[in-house]
């Protein structure tokens, strides 16, 4: 429940920002792209905590049947998380001017938050370890970006701008000069959930195959 | 009257052969022990009867069904494998509450489970502080939970005291009496000889002997002389 609460400090903490920006949604909802760290690690720890302290076998001593377990985790982890992202962006956007974008941006913004906890654990059942599991998610949040700018070849790094979550909340909370973002909110939403259901599915796969 | 049918039970781990066609029947009413050197296979089999371990071929079931294939699954077998698979922030006795919940069984069963393993006093304490010997109490109160017909037990002697060894016997005897069936891995010889009515020899993977205790110390004085001249020249870890 820590990663969870630190997350909703980082991103209803966007409010501080004031509005005397350019795009002042994109300006407050930039607590999101700090909050989804602690929303992948609230996602990660929901499995790879069991592992870590044994309890996983008397877990599925108690649940045998593996699919059921890990949805049974997704739709708590995603009863936690909604409401956090709901109220911590609704605050992030306090005493903005109301708008298409403005609410568009904020739904997508907490649909993103849940994709990444559940990204978070589908990433657990994969390597079945926190500090691999969040290394994984967090390179692709955080370190990928950098790397991406980095890249020489422009039709690679065009490639993976649209196929990567690097930067999904950038296209997802930009409101102005939109036309300069490789993907438009939905699609890098859409991104997002293909990711973030790749990996449950590859979880759920190895979960039910694998000696516990 | 639920037995335990292990058939044809075959498992590699990369190069080495964990079982190789592992096949028993353990019988209600008595102890069975599960005996044989280390890496015989003895843990892997238990794992698959309770379904953690995926069987490369053949079967485990609990009266007739595969565990995972068992509606509340704890109220049909409960089962002492790992002592430390628990949560070491949370108390032994909500350990055993969410088991209960997850068991449909009410909060009163934990309870009388707590006190029939004698971690009454202590189970509003952090169970990540218990030593092996209390860790092994909740592992029998978490198997005891569902008042289930079978019982799977590895080392269950393993870190308890003297009176706590007692107190083990004598439960396990009493499962027995009560009906149930109990299969009981250990290296205790003299343990099994006193408690145990059956017990089934197992070396590289498979069954050596699968014998009555009493037809057993007939012919080779003890249960350990029993064991030590079966299991002569099967090394376990291969």
């Amino acid at each position: 429940m820590v990663p969870l609460a630190l997350a909703l400090l980082l991103i209803a903490g966007g409010v501080a920002l004031g509005r005397d920006a350019v795009d002042p949604v994109q300006l407050r909802l930039l607590g999101v792209r700090l909050g989804q760290a602690a929303v992948a690690a609230a996602g990660v720890q929901m499995l790879a905590a069991e592992y870590s302290s044994g309890l996983i076998r008397a877990t599925l001593l108690a649940v045998p049947r593996r699919l059921d377990l890990l949805a049974a985790k997704a739709g708590l982890l995603t009863a936690f998380v909604a409401p956090i992202a709901v109220l911590g962006v609704g605050v992030a956007v306090l005493g903005l001017t109301p708008s298409g974008d403005l609410v568009r941006a904020a739904v997508v913004s907490v649909l993103h938050l849940i994709l990444i906890g559940l990204f978070g654990l589908g990433a657990a059942a994969v390597v079945r370890n926190s500090a691999a599991a969040l290394g994984i998610v967090l390179s692709l949040l955080f370190l990928m970006p950098m790397l991406l700018r980095m890249l020489p070849d422009p039709d690679w790094q065009r490639i993976l701008y649209r196929t990567t979550p690097a930067t999904a909340v950038q296209a997802m909370t930009t409101t102005v000069d939109t036309a300069i973002l490789p993907l438009g909110p939905w699609s890098a939403l859409g991104v997002v959930a293909a990711w973030a259901g790749g990996a449950l599915v590859l979880g759920a796969f190895l979960l039910y195959r694998r000696d516990a | 009257m639920t037995t335990i049918e292990v058939n044809g039970l075959r498992k590699r781990f990369g190069p080495s052969v964990a079982l190789d066609g592992m096949t028993f029947v353990v019988q209600p009413g008595r102890v069975t022990g599960f005996v044989g050197p280390n890496g015989a296979g003895k843990s892997t089999t238990l794992r698959m009867i309770l379904g953690l371990d995926r069987p490369d071929a053949g079967t485990a079931t609990i009266d007739g069904r595969r565990y995972a294939d068992l509606p509340c699954p704890m109220r049909h077998a409960g089962a002492l494998l790992d002592p430390h698979a628990l949560h070491p922030a949370r108390s032994g006795r909500n350990h055993l509450r969410w088991l209960a919940r997850s068991q449909d069984l009410p909060d009163s069963r934990v309870d009388e489970v707590l006190n029939r393993s004698g971690l009454a006093a202590a189970g509003r304490r952090a169970a990540g502080g218990y030593s092996l010997g209390m860790r092994q109490r909740l592992g029998v109160a978490a198997a005891l939970l569902g008042d289930p017909p079978v019982l799977l037990l590895d080392e269950p002697f393993n870190g308890l005291d003297p009176a706590g060894i007692v107190w083990m016997r004598d439960l396990l005897r009493g499962l027995a009496e009560d009906g149930r069936s109990v299969l009981v891995s250990s290296h205790l010889m003299s343990e099994l000889q006193d408690m145990a009515g059956h017990v089934v020899v197992v070396g590289h993977g498979r069954v050596i002997a699968d014998a009555g205790v009493n037809e057993l110390i007939g012919a080779y004085s003890s249960l350990e002389a029993a064991y030590l001249d079966l299991t002569a020249g099967v090394g376990g870890i291969r």
